[in-house]
Order: structure tokens, then C-alpha cells, then sequence
């Protein structure tokens, strides 16, 4: 018990200096589990590679320029998809925010649209541009744009009607109103919205990768599946939990002290 | 109640403008029906698969799948949520563990879950439970160890012990997580059904949808869509919003912003 | 009620942010009898939540012993009611369920539990209030709902941890003058932390002064009761009594 106490302590003491510590620190326990799991062959190797087999495979793939070449073009895919959803999304969600007729107007089609989801959108969108880039863009365009409309209506909305008259008070265009005063006191929102977007994004352009496939980290994942290795999708796992979470190291590390 | 009517009209108001306009934009450009059905086609089209039963076996599947996937999840995170909850160093320390899985849900567990089970149901169920289970779990997780110490003291000076404890004290303060936990897992799990069904079945709405594609349906794939917007617009904002939005409140002030 | 008897308490704890040992309580001896009404008053970090902690079993001692009529204290029970600065009401439960936990837990049917807690909840006038939730009652109703929710189980011993330190000014008084009207008709032994000198004086039989883990006084208050704000503003032994006090703990 002691001992575990001043472990524990020295633990706490290393990550209050180091705070990505408490992101990686925890996954150890996890890699020694799954590692024993492989050894003890639980599961049929084929089933379930190891981790140092991962390691292996992660090797190759980069040494021969695979996995490099398919990490680029699913970031570039969702770069630009992104892009597009933010540079729709943001205005449309001041917009909805700043007026409430149009918010009453488009709200429901919002609601609606965003139940409908990304996904059910690419059979028509094949059907339409057929299986191209265009259409793997347009689904992630529809998916990063909800999250981004929806948080950015909330974040505007929440800036008080007192900074409005303030600025206007201070001589102030409507429109720079908007730029000074709105834009940025709905920031955090329209941050946690950038955050939501592009994890959906993410999940969604596998999805697309895996059924429109040419190339990405989704059709390595599926392809493999078809050549029956494991390793690869496990890779394809990883390295996409590790992007997401890495580009929000902030939020995965420390969500519980926003309270 | 004239309340409720009113604000359910303001929110289908839109909506069949939209029917309005969808029907209009064809007329006018006269548009070909297979790059996009006019609302007769589709309502046709809506009438014949409720008359040879389709849209129903689809509907069944899907929402069948969901259910089982969801209802095992929930299940076996609640109580892992609670009982890692507890202890605040082992909260503290999985908690990464289980943020970084709740991103991979879903989606990116399509392809292993093929490879492990095959086409079928045992891999789309797969799918939804992971979608649910590690969001789930966190919430809960979360929200057990967020229970104001006071609280569990003050019950613990009570007498309140064991079972009564977890049922009377420690569940109903994480309720508020635990249902918002459940609402982003189905979330996550809905997306995940529809991509699973195109990849790795022959019956459901996904499903439906993809094959509709191969023969240039467009009726039937707009049909699907509305469906599948129409089911899970009733789910979240019919039934999962409203159980969120009551549990928070009445939770009150205690912790949440 | 029964005596509570602190016998040589000592509490030492391992700070693993610190990466070393902190003594909270060094020495802490105290008896307290039947009914009486003990102030444990003293500067922040003096050790006073430590002990109320202690004394309700939340936290376990290092060293010494706590007795209630010579049987020793382990763990949190029902012997010892809590009264929380926090209130710490149930907020899914209503006000009747709050103050009704106790006797529940205790396995009285739901109907007793009711009636014990209506009884209870007319002692500080909120039978009105027995339906509402406790989000919907301002925190001056709050708190007398949690210390009726402790008088109700009947502990032995009523620990209160700086109750009334979260309501404002006026309630304060008003509470203070309601508490002292409940232990006069109902005699519990009562153990109040406080850091408001004054309000120390005004409720207690005894004041005990608190200083770095160890009790640095025992004074008796010698003030007639009921004990009234009116009177007791103006009023010279009050007056010397509080700077008495006042003077010990900032000595400290």
C-alpha cells in the first residue's frame, strides 16, 4: 500500500510537469496487456497481431512509402473537406445565430439534414459524381459542416445583447460589430465545433475511404481485410486514434478540469 | 399544450417547405428522374416497399441490430463505469484509456470486425457495441467520479450501504453523464449501422440504400435517406434530448454549466 | 444521546503531491457530555475539518481513540449525524425523500419514513416544502433541511461542519437563533466547526479554541439562554466573551 502510494505520488508529481504524460502513461498497461494476450496465443496469432507485429508492419509500410503516401492523401482529403465545411459552416452559423428568423426558418432543415447523416449521402453522391474524389470531399464537407453551423449558432447567440449595444453605442457598422464583438465572444464555441467536426470527419472519411477506396488509411484498413491482415487494419486503428487524439491533445488530455 | 403544437408546427413548417421546394426546383429544370426522384416517385416508391413489406424488414434489421449492440454495451459499460469510478486513482489514471477509444468508435472498427466475424450481424452488432461501450463507459465513469464528496458522505453518515448506496446515491448522481453518455453512443452507433450495412450485409437500411445505388434508384435511395433521417430525428429529439434535458434539470445546480 | 469521549487524537496523512508526511492533529483530548453544545473555533488549516472528519468516520485516525459512551467509533454511521457546509441534499430526491434517507436506510417502511420526516421537516416550518426539489429552495431552506435530515436518523451526536457558512449574513442569524431553539427542545449533543468567532459564543456551552492540530482552550460560555441577536449584540459579557476568543485564536 505504501508502495503504491508513493508511486502514485511520484506519478502525479512528473505529469503536473509534464501534463502529456498523463495522455501516454496509461496506454503502457494496455500495450503489456495486449502483448501477454498475443504471447499466451488467447486468439489465433492471425486473429489478433501483437503489438511489436504493428511496430513491424508500421516499419515496412513507411520504409516502402505506403503507409506515408496513404497518410497524406487522407489528410489532404480531409483538409480540404474541412475547409470547405468551415468556410460554409462559420457564416451560416452566425447567421442562424444572429437572426432569429432564420433560425426559425432553417433550424428544422438543420436538425433533419444532421440526422440523416453523412453516410446515407454517398449512395446518391456515387450515383452523381461517381466514386472520385468529389465525392469523397462532399461527404466530409456535409459531415464537418453540422457540428461547425450548430456550435457557432450557440456561441453567437451567448454573446450578450449589452456587447451589441456597447459596440454599436461606440459607433460601430453591424458588420464590424460582427468581426469585433461576435466573432470572437463566440470563439469557444465555434472551437469545441472545429473539434466535434473534425473528429466526425474523421470517422467519416474512413467510412468513404473504405467504400469508395483507392488509397487513404480507411481503404488500407479494408483492403487488408480483404488480403486477411490483421496487422494492417490494427496499424490503420492506431495511427488514426493517434492523429484524432493528437490533434486534440488539449481536450483528450484535460476535458475533466474544463469543469 | 397548445404550447407543444405550436412548436411542433414551427419545427415541420420548414420542412414541408422544403418538400415544397424539392417539388418546384424538379418541375422547373425538369430534372431527370434518375439523377434526382420527384416527391411523387419517392412517395410511390415509399407506398410499394410498406406493400411488399421491405421497408419494414429493412426498418426491423437495422433498428434490431441497434437495439441488441446498444442494449449489451450499456449492460456491461454501466456497471464497469461505476465500479472504475469509484476508486479516483483508477479513474484518473484509464480515463485517457477510454477517450482515446471512444474516437475510434464505430466506423474504424468496420474492417476488424468483418474480418473477425464475417458479414452478417455478428459484425454490425460488433460495431454498435463498441460505438456505445467505451463512450458509455467514460461517461459513466466520469460522472460517478464526479459525485460531490459531501454527497457521498452525507450519505454514508445516513447509513446508506452496498446495494442502497449504488441504487439510492451513487447511480442517480451520475445519471446526468450517464444519459448523455448513451445519446452520443447511439449517435455514433446510428452512423456506424448505416456504414456497416452498405459494407458487410444484405438487409437494413444501409443496405438498401447501396443496392438501391447499383441500379440508379434514386427514389429509393432518397426514400431511404428521409427514413433514416425521419428514425433516428424521432429517437434523439423526440426521446433522447428531452430524457437529457429533464435529467440535467432536475439534477439542478450540482455540478453541470 | 451519549458522551462522546476524544481521547490523545493524532491524525498524520501522506501528501502525494508534497511526496511526504503532514500532521494535521498532533494531540487532541476532549470530552463532551450529554446534551451539551461544544464550538470548536479556530484559524484556517488548524485542523478543524480534519477532526469533525475523524469524528464522523470519513477519514481514519493515526493515533488516539474516539469513544461514544466507551464504545469506540469506526467508520461512518448513523450514530453520527453530518451537517455539511455544502448542504449536500440529495438534488434528484425531493425534500420529504432527503430528510426521510435516514430512517429508509435504517429499512422503515416508506410510510414511517414520511411521517418521521414531516415531524421534522415542521420543526423549522418547511412541511410546506416537502414536494419541492432541493435546487428550488434558497440556500437558507436548504441548509435547515440538512440539519433536520441529520436530527431525524436521531444520532447519537450531531457533528456540524461550518453549516452556515454559505448563506448570507441575515439567514445566518436567523438559523443560528433556530438552532439554539432546537437543541433547547430537543437536547442533542451537538459538535459545531466554526470560524466565525462570534457566532461560536452565541451557540455554544463551551468554546473550544483550536490551533495548529492541538486545543489550545476550553472556555465556558456563561451567557443565559435563549440566546437572542438583539440582545446578545449589546450585551458586555457577549462583548468580552468574543474578544476573549477572538484574541486566543488570533494568538494562534
Amino acid at each position: 500500500m505504501r508502495l503504491l502510494q508513493h508511486i502514485w505520488s511520484i506519478y502525479l508529481r512528473v505529469t503536473s510537469k509534464f501534463p502529456a504524460l498523463r495522455s501516454f502513461v496509461p496506454f503502457i498497461p494496455l500495450l503489456i496487456a495486449w502483448t501477454l494476450v498475443t504471447e499466451l496465443a488467447i486468439f489465433p496469432r492471425a486473429f489478433l497481431p501483437g503489438p511489436v507485429d504493428v511496430v513491424n508492419a508500421f516499419g515496412t509500410l513507411t520504409y516502402k512509402g505506403v503507409l506515408t503516401q496513404y497518410l497524406e492523401d487522407s489528410v489532404i482529403r480531409l483538409a480540404v473537406g474541412a475547409a470547405f465545411g468551415i468556410a460554409l459552416g462559420i457564416p451560416l452559423g452566425v447567421l442562424v445565430g444572429l437572426s432569429d428568423r432564420v433560425r426559425q426558418a432553417v433550424w428544422p432543415l438543420l436538425l433533419f439534414f444532421q440526422a440523416i447523416g453523412d453516410i446515407a449521402w454517398l449512395p446518391i453522391l456515387l450515383v452523381w459524381f461517381g466514386f472520385s474524389l468529389t465525392t469523397m470531399t462532399l461527404v466530409i464537407v456535409y459531415t464537418v459542416l453540422f457540428p461547425i453551423v450548430l456550435n457557432t449558432s450557440l456561441g453567437v447567440r451567448s454573446v450578450s445583447t449589452d456587447l451589441h449595444r456597447a459596440a454599436l453605442s461606440l459607433g460601430a457598422s453591424k458588420l464590424r460589430v460582427v468581426w469585433e464583438v461576435v466573432l470572437p465572444g463566440a470563439l469557444p464555441n465555434i472551437m469545441t465545433g472545429l473539434r466535434n467536426g473534425l473528429g466526425y470527419g474523421w470517422r467519416a472519411l474512413i467510412a468513404t475511404e473504405i467504400i469508395v477506396g483507392t488509397s487513404g488509411i480507411g481503404f488500407m484498413m479494408f483492403d487488408a481485410r480483404r488480403a486477411g491482415s490483421v496487422v494492417e487494419i490494427l496499424l490503420g486503428m492506431v495511427v488514426l486514434g493517434t492523429l484524432v487524439c493528437g490533434r486534440q491533445l488539449g481536450t483528450c488530455a484535460h476535458r475533466t478540469r474544463d469543469w | 399544450m397548445n404550447r407543444r403544437l405550436h412548436s411542433a408546427l414551427m419545427f415541420a413548417l420548414p420542412l414541408f417547405g422544403l418538400l415544397f421546394f424539392w417539388e418546384l426546383c424538379i418541375r422547373v429544370f425538369h430534372v431527370d428522374e434518375r439523377i434526382f426522384p420527384s416527391v411523387e416517385a419517392v412517395f410511390a416508391a415509399g407506398l410499394e416497399s410498406v406493400h411488399d413489406g421491405s421497408i419494414f424488414q429493412h426498418i426491423v434489421a437495422s433498428l434490431g441490430r441497434v437495439a441488441v449492440g446498444t442494449g449489451l454495451a450499456i449492460l456491461v459499460s454501466i456497471p464497469l463505469g461505476v465500479a472504475m469510478g469509484l476508486n479516483p486513482i483508477v479513474s484518473e489514471f484509464l480515463s485517457p484509456l477510454f477517450r482515446f477509444f471512444s474516437v475510434l468508435a464505430g466506423i474504424a472498427w468496420i474492417p476488424i470486425a468483418t474480418l473477425w466475424f464475417g458479414y452478417g450481424f455478428g459484425a454490425i452488432t460488433f460495431v454498435i457495441f463498441n460505438a456505445v461501450f467505451f463512450v458509455v463507459t467514460y461517461n459513466t465513469l466520469l460522472g460517478v467520479s464526479s459525485i460531490p464528496m459531501p454527497l457521498r458522505h452525507a450519505a454514508a453518515s445516513l447509513g446508506a450501504k452496498g446495494w442502497t448506496l449504488l441504487t439510492q446515491v451513487i447511480l442517480p448522481g451520475a445519471l446526468p453523464n450517464i444519459v448523455t453518455g448513451i445519446r452520443t453512443g447511439l449517435g455514433f452507433a446510428w452512423r456506424g449501422l448505416i456504414a456497416a450495412e452498405m459494407i458487410a450485409t444484405n438487409v437494413g437500411l444501409g443496405y438498401m440504400l447501396f443496392l438501391a445505388r447499383d441500379f440508379y434508384k434514386t427514389e429509393v435511395i432518397v426514400l431511404g435517406m428521409i427514413v433514416i433521417g425521419l428514425i433516428w430525428l424521432v429517437i434523439d429529439r423526440l426521446v433522447l434530448a428531452p430524457l437529457e434535458r429533464a435529467t440535467i434539470e432536475r439534477w439542478g445546480l450540482v455540478r453541470r454549466a | 444521546m451519549k458522551s462522546l469521549a476524544i481521547q490523545n487524537l493524532s491524525k498524520t496523512y501522506f501528501d502525494p503531491y508534497a511526496g511526504a508526511n503532514v500532521t494535521a492533529i498532533h494531540d487532541i483530548s476532549l470530552h463532551v457530555k450529554q446534551g451539551e453544545f461544544v464550538s470548536i473555533v479556530g484559524p484556517s488549516g488548524c485542523g478543524k475539518t480534519t477532526l469533525l472528519n475523524m469524528l464522523a468516520g470519513f477519514i481514519p485516525p493515526s493515533g488516539g481513540s474516539i469513544m461514544i459512551d466507551d464504545k469506540p467509533v469506526k467508520g461512518p454511521g448513523a450514530d453520527r449525524g453530518v451537517v455539511f457546509q455544502t448542504f449536500a441534499l440529495f438534488p434528484w430526491k425531493t425534500v420529504l425523500e432527503n430528510v426521510g434517507f435516514g430512517p429508509c436506510m435504517r429499512g422503515l417502511p416508506k410510510s414511517e419514513c414520511d411521517n418521521i420526516a414531516r415531524e421534522f421537516l415542521s420543526l423549522v416550518g418547511l412541511e410546506h416544502a416537502a414536494d419541492r426539489y432541493p435546487n428550488e429552495l434558497s440556500g437558507g431552506m436548504q441548509q435547515r433541511v440538512g440539519v433536520v435530515r441529520a436530527l431525524a436518523n436521531n444520532p447519537d451526536v450531531l457533528l456540524m461542519d461550518e453549516p452556515f457558512a454559505s448563506v448570507d449574513a441575515q439567514t445566518r442569524m436567523t438559523l443560528q437563533e433556530e438552532l439554539t431553539r432546537i437543541w433547547q427542545e430537543r437536547r442533542p449533543t451537538i459538535l459545531f466547526i466554526t470560524h466565525d468567532v462570534a457566532e461560536s459564543v452565541f451557540l455554544a456551552d463551551r468554546v473550544v479554541v483550536l490551533s495548529k492540530g492541538r486545543v489550545l482552550e476550553d472556555m465556558p460560555i456563561a451567557l443565559e439562554r435563549p440566546r437572542a441577536w438583539e440582545h446578545l449584540i449589546e450585551d458586555d459579557t457577549f462583548k468580552a466573551l468574543s474578544a476573549q476568543v477572538l484574541h486566543k485564536v488570533r494568538s494562534a
